[in-house]
């Protein structure tokens, strides 16, 4: 399993490569405050220099500037910008269907979903924020946290669920989202009780929108479900189509109501178009 | 029965079953084609759609189409069709078959054939009774008689068994002998279809009279066979013609513008032979080309006769030296098999055995003075030459007698000479002092008594040269050099046609030499001496020439002549092979053996008796027989042309193979319209892989099997084939070898490189190999492989297959063979898996061959491995495990050792000299132990 995902990291590592590093303009919140390279206005801990200010009783020897200091009389201590980082965590969808494809020549859902996860992930990682999966033990940062990423990407199966996550935490969900509109409402609802928002990635095979087989068919599911015989597919194609749009609604209304926003991707577009779209969405809400 | 043209159909009733095919039609559209499998993950939102329209999917009419075609090829197929039954004649009631088997059947006999099997296979499709009725004399020499009526399969057969006799037929005894075969099986007229398969010739004409061997070397037109005389009156197939006509509906089946041809005995002319060639005219010009073979049957010249369109025969002149004409034994017309496209040569075209008598014996062969010294010289590279006297020299067949200066005396000696000139012997005489003295009767012209000298003291004369030779002269076209003198000759008396007589003459006129025809010989005076005495031609090479062209003019020996009865020793088949006599033939005696008249109790081929070195004399076809004449054909007679016209053929199989084949793609299609395309693939990729392909080359890679090379004879290479295959199995049940089934190569053609061992049995008519094959096979001996030549006549086979050793030198000429030695008895061979005292194959004794021990290249294992004994045979085993072949002297000793001979030997092939590092064992074991 681990190699499966790890596999893919140079490919993903690449396309994160031709964006600009990805900076999430990260939420003042004081419960979530970690070292990071977001500046906070205010001395803490950091690394970029914010003020010198006279050394008062308590001070550690150590933190007086002496190069400032010898220039008069009095003793100046050198304080640096505080700075946080945000966490995002991230899910992807695993269930029998996102291992479709409609063509040979397309990738699955299932890798469409990893490949922009693990990009988006790699963007992250570079702008200095800490990413972690939904429902997996630890969360990331630094060299080395994509590949590990990775592993956990493999090893998470399961509902977007996560108790241990820091609230207002960023989310981005990858899945098709075709389940029933009332079990995800119910999993959002969830997240953003416990102030997490971020977006919906519905990753789509363009063969699940367009209906695209002629003739007498007869549709087997992926999970076991029983088939359906279609005498004629050319007939049913545009009450399908309705029923698609129906539910892309529901599901946008959905999106909304629970603080996130909605985007679709299908797996015959390049995915440099997505993670661009992706960037967009995360800035944009930074704004 | 049903026919469409050029298709007949023998169940035509079946074919009734092609109405269903709209009600086959209607029921595969009506039925919806089966739904295709699609995988979809978002069935939920596909649940419970309806199509607005309800109209169900239909199939394809494409694949409609396919069905219907399939259905209507298997029932067209079941309905049994045949192409091409024209080609048997109809009519009602048993169908007689009429076929001329004689020598002119023999070139198209195959086409012939064919022609009688389809009217035999429309005749038993109708369920009609078929007699066969060969019109020559068989070999038992009985006459020619209709055979019985019989159910066609059995005439079948009968037919197959039919082969081309080497003699003429004799229409005349077969329409003698239909009035009898009618009444004994109660026909009336009409009641029988016949068939006559004919070779369309007047049979049975007088021989014409062989025209006087006209003055060799003359100038002459091309001599064409006289045309015969427009048919004198009713010949043999005229009668047969009206005979069979009488019986019922004739048809006539003959061979449309294929001259048939004759090869005529050759005449001998001086460094040439006129192969003559007698033929029916042909609409078209054409050439035919004539082979001259030596008894083994290599070709030493070619000649092609041109024939132009309506000619009855044409000669060419095959350009041979003396030397290399006396090894021809038989003339071939290329590409024609018969026993009339073969002329076979015996000695009277041969050996010219030639008597030398000088006047002075005891000086004769003093060196350059005496006469039989100059003489000697010239003759011994051309002829056989005997010295003797008058009486033991004609005692034995003479071609030419030279009389040096040698007069004859009166009586016995003169009579003697006389006679045998008569008959055909050319004397030769040289004058001299004591031929100027005492003229005796036999020479070409009176001559005055004395000599003339020309250019001595008491002489105005000078010396004389000679004058360039008379055209008609068998010396024209010599050069004449400018050197020759003559200082002194015998002067002939001026006589009437004296100058017809000369052959050479001086610039001043006399006659240098003269010539006379005498009966069927000739004598011939050169009027200077045979020494250089009398003038310095004997010094000069046009002597020599002089000499050769009387050589080439004095007729053949023709062995003991008289009637003494000569066996048959080796007879014509009807397609012109040399094989043993049939039982009929007897022997022929030998004065008529020239014009005997070929039939089962004399056909053509070899007389004489066994043995090396006797006489053999040639009864030929083409001296016996009449030149091939055309019949007229009678009017009315529908006639079908022989060769050119298919043969029947079944379509039934292949009607079913081609619906096979639609099923199949059907089945692909039907495959991939249900999504199965994967499995659509595979069953594609099966479908080719279940066709026959050709994968030898592969499998030879794959398994370490044995290899025998074709020889081309079928008997060869099936023995070949099965012993490899006995050996194979005697090396697998006894060693750890795992041989697979045994393959023929064809060196050049197959690859070599993945068999260890090449058995390669050489025929006595084995040829050099080509370039390719030689190549192939000296590649194959650098990559280590080993090659078994067996030349089956080695010990007790001695003999068995004659010219064999010959032919192993040819075969490698070509190729890299190393010095070969007796297999020594400390040879690996011996003892690389048993030990080995002998390696008998069938045949026990004599020695195996192999490469010297000291050559290390190749690790001192001997590429070659020569022996005669025939070890295919001994090692074959036939598909019931059983030996087919008795070894010789035999026992199951004998063949127990030739297998272990033949295990070794793939041991030696598997493991090179490996047995061979055990010599070195106990020298190791020394030194370890110390």
């Amino acid at each position: 399993m681990v190699p499966h995902a790890t596999a893919r990291l140079p490919r993903a590592e690449a396309l994160g490569a031709r964006l600009p590093p990805l900076i999430v303009a990260a939420e003042r919140v004081a419960a979530t405050v970690r070292a990071g390279v977001h500046g906070r206005r205010r001395p803490g801990h950091g690394d970029a220099f914010w003020q010198f200010r006279p050394f008062a009783q308590g001070d550690a020897a150590a933190r007086v500037d002496w190069r400032q200091s010898a220039r008069g009389d009095r003793l100046f201590v050198r304080e640096t910008e505080s700075e946080a980082a945000q966490t995002v965590a991230l899910w992807c969808a695993n269930d029998a269907g996102m291992g479709w494809r409609g063509a040979p020549s397309r990738p699955s859902k299932r890798e469409r979903a990893e490949l922009l996860l693990l990009a988006l992930a790699a963007l992250l990682i570079r702008g200095g924020e800490r990413v972690r999966m939904l429902g997996a033990e630890r969360t990331l940062a630094g060299r080395g946290a994509l590949e590990r990423l990775a592993q956990d990407l493999d090893h998470v199966a399961g509902p977007p669920e996560d108790p241990a996550l820091p609230r207002h935490a960023r989310i981005v969900l990858f899945a098709d989202f075709w389940a029933p509109l009332e079990a995800w409402q119910q999993r959002l609802s969830a997240l953003s009780t416990r102030g997490l928002r971020g977006t919906l990635v519905q990753v789509l095979d363009p063969a699940e929108e367009t209906l695209p087989y002629a003739g007498r068919v007869r549709f087997e599911g992926l999970a076991g479900e029983a088939p359906e015989l279609m005498p004629r597919v050319e007939g049913v194609r545009a009450a399908y189509a309705g029923r698609v749009a129906a539910h892309r609604d529901g599901l946008a209304t959905l999106a909304r109501s629970n603080g996130c926003t909605l985007m679709t991707h299908h797996t015959d577009q390049p995915p440099e178009s997505a993670l661009l779209a992706l960037w967009l969405s995360l800035s944009g809400e930074a704004g | 029965m049903l026919s469409l043209g050029p298709v007949m159909f023998a169940a035509p009733w079946v074919l009734a079953a092609l109405l269903t095919l709209p009600v086959l039609y209607w029921l595969l559209r009506v039925t919806p084609p089966a739904p295709k499998r699609q995988d979809f993950p978002v069935l939920r939102l596909l649940r419970g759609l309806v199509a607005a329209e309800t109209t169900p999917a239909r199939t394809p009419w494409w694949l409609l189409l396919l069905r219907v075609a399939v259905a209507a090829l298997v029932i067209i197929a079941l309905a049994r069709p045949v192409w091409g039954p024209g080609a048997a004649p109809g009519g009602e009631g048993p169908l007689l078959i009429v076929v001329d088997d004689g020598w002119a059947a023999a070139p198209d006999w195959p086409e012939r054939m064919a022609v009688a099997v389809a009217a035999i296979d429309a005749a038993a499709r109708s369920g009609r009774r078929v007699a066969l009725f060969p019109t020559a004399p068989n070999e038992a020499a009985e006459p020619p008689r209709p055979g019985a009526l019989l159910p066609a399969e059995e005439a079948r057969s009968r037919l197959a068994a039919l082969r081309p006799k080497p003699w003429a037929p004799d229409p005349s005894a077969a329409a003698a002998a239909l009035p009898a075969w009618r009444a004994a099986n109660g026909l009336a007229d009409g009641a029988v279809t016949v068939l006559w398969v004919t070779d369309s010739l007047r049979h049975g004409l007088p021989v014409p009279l062989a025209a006087p061997d006209p003055l060799p070397g003359a100038a002459q037109p091309i001599a064409r066979p006289a045309p015969p005389a427009a048919a004198p009156g009713p010949d043999g197939f005229t009668a047969l013609a009206s005979a069979l006509a009488a019986t019922g509906p004739l048809t006539l089946a003959r061979a449309e513008d294929r001259p048939i041809r004759l090869l005529l005995p050759p005449r001998a002319e001086p460094e040439r032979l006129i192969v003559r060639l007698a033929q029916t005219p042909a609409t078209s010009a054409a050439e035919a080309v004539v082979l001259a073979r030596t008894a083994e049957g290599r070709t030493l010249a070619r000649a092609a006769i041109p024939l132009p369109a309506g000619a009855l025969g044409g000669e060419v002149g095959l350009d041979l030296p003396l030397e290399l004409r006396n090894r021809v034994v038989r003339l071939d017309l290329e590409g024609t098999a018969g026993a009339g496209g073969v002329m076979l040569l015996d000695e009277r075209f041969r050996r010219r055995p030639v008597g030398l008598i000088a006047g002075d014996e005891q000086g004769a062969d003093a060196a350059l003075l005496g006469d039989g010294f100059w003489l000697d010289r010239a003759l011994q590279p051309y002829a056989e030459l005997r010295r003797g006297s008058v009486e033991a020299l004609l005692s034995r067949p003479l071609a030419l007698l030279i009389l040096a200066d040698r007069p004859l005396a009166e009586g016995r000696e003169q009579q003697a000479v006389a006679a045998w000139v008569e008959r055909g012997g050319t004397l030769l005489r040289f004058a001299g002092p004591r031929l100027a003295e005492t003229a005796d009767a036999l020479l070409p012209v009176p001559l005055r008594a004395g000599e003339r000298a020309l250019g001595s003291a008491l002489s105005w004369e000078q010396p004389q040269r000679l004058a360039p030779f008379p055209e008609g002269s068998p010396f024209a076209g010599l050069p004449v050099p400018a050197e020759v003198l003559v200082e002194r000759q015998v002067l002939a008396e001026p006589v009437a046609r004296l100058a017809e007589r000369t052959w050479a003459r001086l610039t001043d006129g006399t006659p240098l030499v003269t010539a006379e025809t005498r009966g069927r010989g000739r004598i011939v005076l050169v009027h200077v001496t045979a020494n250089a005495a009398w003038s310095n031609l004997p010094l000069s090479g046009l002597y020599v020439d002089m000499m050769r062209r009387v050589i080439g003019l004095s007729a053949g020996v023709a062995g003991a002549e008289g009637n003494a009865a000569l066996p048959p020793l080796e007879t014509l088949d009807g397609f012109g092979r040399l094989g043993l006599p049939p039982p009929s033939a007897g022997p022929v005696p030998s004065n008529l053996i020239a014009t005997a008249m070929p039939g089962p109790r004399s056909p053509p081929g070899w007389y004489g008796a066994a043995g090396e070195g006797a006489e053999r004399r040639a009864l030929n076809l083409g001296a016996g027989i009449a030149p091939p004449a055309a019949a007229v054909l009678p009017p009315g007679v529908p006639v079908r042309a022989v060769g050119g016209v298919p043969a029947e053929a079944d379509l039934g199989p292949w009607l079913l193979a081609a619906a096979l084949l639609l099923l199949a793609l059907d089945l692909v299609v039907s495959m991939g319209l249900r999504g199965h395309l994967a499995l659509a693939r595979a069953a594609a990729v099966l479908l080719l892989l279940a066709m026959p392909a050709a994968a030898q080359e592969g499998a030879n890679a794959l398994a370490t099997r044995l290899a025998y090379v074709l020889t081309g004879d079928a008997q060869v290479d099936e023995v070949s084939r099965q012993g490899l295959f006995g050996l194979s199995d005697f090396v697998n049940r006894r060693t750890a070898a795992a041989l697979a089934e045994p393959v023929g190569v064809t060196p050049g053609q197959d690859d070599l490189a993945f068999f260890p061992l090449l058995y390669w049995p050489i025929l006595p008519t084995a040829q050099a190999l080509d370039a390719p094959a030689a190549a192939a096979i000296n590649a194959y001996f650098r990559l280590g492989g080993i090659v078994l030549f067996d030349t089956r006549d080695e010990g007790s086979g001695e003999g068995m297959s004659s010219g064999a050793r010959a032919a192993v030198r040819r075969v490698t000429r070509d190729l890299a063979v190393p010095p070969l030695a007796p297999i020594a008895d400390d040879h690996v061979l011996r003892r690389a898996f048993y030990l080995l005292p002998d390696m008998p194959g069938r045949y026990t004794g004599g020695q195996v061959w192999a490469a010297r021990e000291q050559d290390r290249a190749n690790d001192s294992v001997s590429p070659v491995i020569l022996g005669g004994h025939d070890w295919a045979a001994a090692w074959a085993m036939d598909a019931r495990g059983q030996n087919p072949y008795a070894t010789i002297p035999g026992g199951a000793r004998q063949r127990i050792l030739a297998y272990r001979f033949g295990t070794n030997l793939v041991m030696y092939a598997l493991t090179g000299n490996y047995k061979g590092d055990q010599v070195h064992v106990p020298a190791i074991l020394e030194r370890l132990g110390n």
